[in-house]
């Protein structure tokens, strides 16, 4: 949907012009072009890149979340919703695929965001303070490359203890027995107190994204709209949250 | 009341600075903090010293030439003001200040408080105006623009070029400054035709100087003396996607 | 000796008609040949390099900020005038003519200031097309307002920031022949001198301000649009880098300065608070609209203005002039402000500010009507003072911001060395002695985009222009000569800082050639001038080094420039026997106080050319032909 090529950007002639502090005669010297750079990896592509894949995976931790309160109800509803999904094969597969390349895009462009603040400010400043409302700065905006770290890496060991982990068949032979795998694996307090971290950082990770995805697709987001996200980040996590806290302390 | 200062200073570009302590006694609450900057260098000059070069014109906030980190803060602690509109009543006796330039890549340090911001005049003349030549205009009020629009687009107009949205960023980004001109352009009747490539070609240019890219950490619109609202880059993003897709 | 202004022929609102008709045009092929140096990127410097970039010259833009944007025109706050008649409410050429040639005591040239309202009209179409964003109303059209005591609403604003806005268009136009090779960039570059060739300007000697280095460049035709000199006061409302050098070195390589001692002074600033302040910040004089203004009745006043009662107020506008009352022209305003001053009246700790006190207007309107109309005017006033003027009268006091005054230009807005033109508030044309509020964005953009494309492309295609290079010997002595002064400067090593001799200088301006002057006063100006800048020489301690950014060299270059005109500002007040416009004469008044203009012999412009550091300098002039309008003296009672 979005044009690939390059030559009218080119044929601008933006890259070069005078050097503002130039002596010389009028025959120019030719600056460097800029980078042959697509619209999605230029400075607003890449923000538009992070705002659709972040939401896209928001959309994805939502529909996980509610897949994980089915445990609240009973575990067989939930290996029933386990075993659907199993059941949906080369779909389950591409819908895999996808949400992987979505993680690695999102990953990689914050990565790529995060280096060039690097080398856009190379001397750090001695001082430096937030200047307080309406600044949207906060320790979520701050810490988004470590929270997103972090969730990667998590993510890789979520998928290999639960998708990829101990795989305990139902007694009647039906199929996966998941929520046995939940249960052991939430008795475990280490696994459990770590779990509640990651999520806590999910949580963080949210406050400021789901505002902040808003805001790089062009929604000019009101300050509604910026609650809107600390509601919607915090509920997320505290539901996710809430399953191990439940499972440890014998709940459910 | 007496006022520490911790200013930063460095000869030039190519050599590295440090941190300089001063102390300014006498200092009325009426004075601005530029003018305590002008007594510090009186100062300096009666001792044999070398003054600290900051820039600073109009000192009523609207030439955009002073600029300067006070505190950990872009023009210091006031919003809306910038740093020659700052006034000493703010600070208490004994207080200690920090001073330091603008911090990034693309506003390399010319002296002391002195940094080159030659990158924003380059973005500027990368696409922030409309082409139209002396004497083409038609009739002033031939041409239609609805209030709230022009009164938004005067918002962004307002900017003044003093680069503290980019000095206050995390990123160094100069996403703000670029946005108030493309989107104050976008909003007005005579900005249409244009409208699809100077958001391409500015938002380039703003790239190609070694400006961050945005992490919608909205400092920029605590800091801008003119308060524009990061509304602009909102609107810049909706343009640039309106200039990408065919048939946008 | 008389000056010709090269007035066109004809009826006067055919004149810039018939000029534009039969002045000569340069071939459109040969335009690239011709270099154009211009120096200045505010209104008129930067309206000027677009538009004569875009025909094709190749234009040198010089300024002496780290961006062209920063020039002070972008300080203007009120608005810019056209006879566009657009409320329909009475508005016309004529009209606009009539009522600045009269504001400015018909001490103006008819015909310039007939073309300036002409062209008004196009300034704000072309501002408009730019994308300027001036006030609308709901039906998307623009919108006006009456301005400075003017009877039709003419006045084009964007809030509070006209001139922002005005100077941010003209930059875009600028930037975008910048990117299109067209215009080369010098910022941070301060001209020290003028070069002429054959009796022709050719060139200008420029100090590089990051690297101290001399750099000479040559072109067909010299554009000075470098500003007024209200800086010569210390105190004023002009930015700290606004200077005369520019135009004071031009002056002192054979161009005239006319009518230095035209000089504006607005009264509603918000007023010195301490020995240490370095400028002084302009209120909006539409405040006056509203705000009455009122001293104690008795000297020596100690009370808070709370405590005094109404009995012991001296509503002094409205006593003496019952018809106009606080709304008198800016002149008379701040000439009976300093009065009452003057006689111990005076209100704050410093005693130098008059009350202007809204207490009433709060009280009959309501303060939400009172904070729509002057919201930003009272946090400004607060911001900077730290006083509430919701609760307590306002403190202000007249400053100077405007100088009339400048390098004498014909019609063509050429100076007497051909080849020079000067624009915008740097010459001394179109606002006699008082400019009318909202004009002066007006002339700067006039000046540059609709004036100086015609008149120059008739000097280059009029005028045989011989190669010259900046080997030049001209050049070599310009630079030598701009190197000598600046090194002498630093090697002085005296006492005394830069600062310290602008205070004392501005001390002598102001009470000199101030609000009101008389012969002895002026006399002994002109003498204590001309000591301090003999001590300035003597005595002056710069310090740093030439080779690298150091601003306190920059100022001292400026300050001995304006120790020189301030001389001949007071001695041109002295030669003007007659009051007129901002040039106030305690001899020459009406026995009601008003000033005593007299036409006879003084209905002219004074145009001083330099005779040498040390000697007076000569006075010629142009005498003003009045063929249109009846000469009319003010009165505001």
């Amino acid at each position: 949907m979005i044009s690939t090529q390059s030559s009218e950007a080119d044929a601008l002639g933006t890259a070069s012009f005078t050097p503002l502090s130039s002596n010389k005669s009028p025959e120019l010297p030719e600056l460097p072009e800029l980078p042959e750079s697509s619209e999605w990896f230029s400075t607003i592509g890449k923000k538009l890149l992070t705002g659709i894949t972040g939401l896209g995976l928001v959309i994805f931790v939502v529909v996980h979340l509610l897949g994980n309160l089915t445990l609240f109800f009973s575990a067989s509803a939930y290996n029933r919703l386990a075993h659907i999904i199993e059941r949906l094969g080369v779909l389950t597969y591409l819908v895999e695929g996808g949400l992987l390349a979505i993680a690695l895009v999102h990953i990689a462009v914050g990565i790529n965001i995060h280096m060039n603040k690097q080398t856009a400010r190379p001397v750090k400043y001695a001082q430096y303070v937030s200047a307080g409302q309406p600044s949207r700065q906060s320790l979520s905006s701050r810490t988004m490359i470590v929270s997103g770290l972090v969730l990667g890496g998590f993510l890789v060991m979520h998928l290999a203890t639960f998708k990829f982990g101990t795989y305990y068949t139902l007694p009647d032979g039906s199929g996966r027995d998941l929520s046995r795998l939940v249960f052991e694996t939430f008795h475990r307090p280490g696994y459990t107190a770590g779990y509640v971290v990651v999520l806590s950082l999910l949580g963080l990770h949210l406050r400021h994204g789901i505002w902040s995805a808003l805001q790089s697709l062009g929604i000019a987001t009101r300050p509604g709209l910026y609650a809107a996200s600390a509601v919607l980040g915090s509920a997320i996590a505290l539901g996710f949250i809430g399953l191990p806290i439940s499972i440890y302390f014998g709940l459910i | 009341m007496k006022i520490n200062l911790k200013i930063w200073r460095q000869e030039h570009a190519r050599v590295s600075g440090a941190f300089v302590h001063y102390t300014v006694a006498n200092v009325q609450p009426d004075l601005s903090f530029l003018e305590v900057l002008d007594l510090l260098n009186e100062q300096l000059i009666a001792e044999g010293g070398v003054p600290v070069e900051f820039d600073h014109d109009c000192r009523e906030g609207i030439c955009g030439a002073c600029g300067m980190m006070v505190n950990g803060q872009a023009h210091g602690p006031l919003q809306r003001t910038a740093v020659c509109q700052l006034y000493m009543r703010h600070f208490s006796d004994g207080d200690t200040v920090t001073v330091e330039p603008w911090r990034a890549k693309a506003f390399p340090v010319i002296k002391d408080l002195v940094v080159d911001r030659s990158a924003l005049d380059r973005i500027s003349a990368a696409g922030g105006y409309i082409s139209v030549k002396t004497g083409a205009a038609p009739d002033a009020n031939a041409v239609l623009v609805a209030k709230p629009d022009a009164d938004t687009a005067f918002d962004y107009a307002a900017c003044i070029g003093c680069g503290a949205c980019i000095a206050a960023c995390p990123n160094a980004s100069a996403s703000l400054f670029t946005a108030a001109k493309i989107s104050q352009l976008a909003l007005l009747a005579q900005g249409q035709p244009e409208r699809k490539s100077r958001v391409v070609k500015m938002t380039q240019q703003m790239t190609a100087e070694g400006f961050g890219d945005c992490s919608n950490h909205g400092e920029c619109q605590s800091v801008c003396p003119k308060g524009i609202s990061i509304d602009a880059i909102a609107q810049m993003r909706r343009e640039y996607i309106r200039a990408k897709l065919p048939f946008g | 000796m008389t000056l010709n202004a090269r007035i066109p022929e004809g009826p006067l609102p055919h004149k810039w008609g018939n000029f534009k008709d039969h002045c000569q045009l340069v071939n459109p092929s040969n335009k690239p040949k011709h270099t154009i140096l211009v120096v200045g990127t505010g209104l008129a410097g930067a309206s000027a390099a677009a538009t004569l970039a875009e025909q094709g010259y190749r234009v040198k833009s010089f300024c002496i900020q780290d961006s062209p944007r920063r020039a002070h025109s972008i300080a203007a706050q009120g608005g810019i005038n056209a006879a566009k008649n657009y409320p329909n409410d009475g508005d016309s050429v004529w009209r606009l003519f009539y009522d600045t040639i009269k504001g400015g005591d018909y001490r103006s040239r008819e015909a310039n200031v007939y073309r300036l309202a002409q062209i008004s009209n196009q300034i704000i179409d072309q501002c408009v097309a730019q994308g300027v964003p001036f006030a609308r109303e709901y039906s998307g059209l623009l919108a006006n307002r009456s301005f400075g005591g003017a009877q039709v609403s003419r006045t084009f604003y964007a809030k509070g920031q006209t001139g922002q806005q005005l100077l941010l268009g003209a930059y875009g136009a600028m930037m975008r022949q910048v990117a299109a090779r067209q215009i080369e960039l010098f910022p941070r570059r301060e001209m020290l001198d003028l070069v002429v060739i054959n009796g022709q300007a050719r060139g200008i000697v420029v100090r590089n301000l990051l690297t101290g280095e001399f750099e000479r460049y040559a072109g067909d035709a010299v554009v000075l649009a470098t500003g007024g000199y209200s800086n010569v006061y210390y105190l004023s409302t002009n930015g700290k880098n606004s200077n005369v050098t520019a135009a004071w070195r031009a002056h002192k390589r054979g161009a005239l300065f006319a009518n230095p001692c035209f000089t504006q002074i607005h009264p509603t600033c918000i007023p010195v608070a301490s020995e240490f302040q370095s400028k002084l910040t302009l209120m909006s004089e539409s405040l006056r609209n509203d705000g009455r203004v009122w001293v104690p009745k008795q000297a020596g006043n100690q009370r808070l203005a709370q405590e005094i009662p109404e009995a012991d107020r001296d509503y002094y506008l409205e006593t003496r002039y019952p018809t106009f009352g606080n709304l008198v022209p800016r002149d008379v305003a701040s000439r009976n402000a300093k009065q009452v001053i003057d006689e111990g009246r005076g209100v704050g700790s410093t005693g130098l500010a008059v009350y202007l006190d809204f207490r009433d207007a709060i009280a009959s309107q309501g303060k939400s009507a009172i904070e729509a109309r002057y919201g930003n005017l009272f946090e400004m006033y607060q911001r900077i003072t730290g006083e509430d003027p919701y609760a307590v009268p306002m403190r202000i006091y007249p400053a100077v911001h405007y100088t009339m005054g400048g390098l004498w230009v014909d019609y063509h807005l050429m100076s007497t060395v051909p080849g020079l033109f000067v624009l915008g508030e740097a010459n001394f044309s179109d606002h006699g002695a008082n400019r009318l509020g909202a004009s002066a964005l007006m002339q700067g953009l006039a000046d540059g985009y609709f004036i100086i494309p015609y008149t120059l492309g008739n000097y280059l295609a009029t005028t045989p222009l011989p190669e010259v290079d900046t080997s030049d010997e001209a050049f070599g002595e310009a630079e030598a000569s701009a190197r000598t002064r600046t090194m002498k400067l630093l090697s002085i090593q005296g006492d005394k800082t830069v600062l310290d001799f602008h205070r004392e200088l501005g001390h002598l301006i102001w009470n000199g050639v101030g609000i009101h002057r008389h012969q002895q006063g002026l006399k002994k100006t002109i003498e204590d001038v001309r000591s301090l800048r003999h001590e300035f020489w003597q005595n002056l301690r710069v310090p740093g080094e030439a080779t690298t950014l150091n601003k306190n060299l920059e100022f001292a270059g400026r300050v001995a420039d304006f120790m020189e005109l301030g001389e001949v500002m007071a001695r041109d007040a002295l030669a003007r026997e007659e009051s007129c416009g901002c040039h106030f004469r305690e001899e020459f008044q009406t026995a009601s106080g008003e000033a005593q203009r007299r036409d006879e012999p003084f209905a002219i412009a004074a145009a001083w050319k330099y005779q040498g550091d040390e000697q007076p300098p000569e006075l010629e002039h142009e005498t003003l032909v009045f063929e249109n309008v009846e000469l009319t003296q003010r009165s505001y009672r």
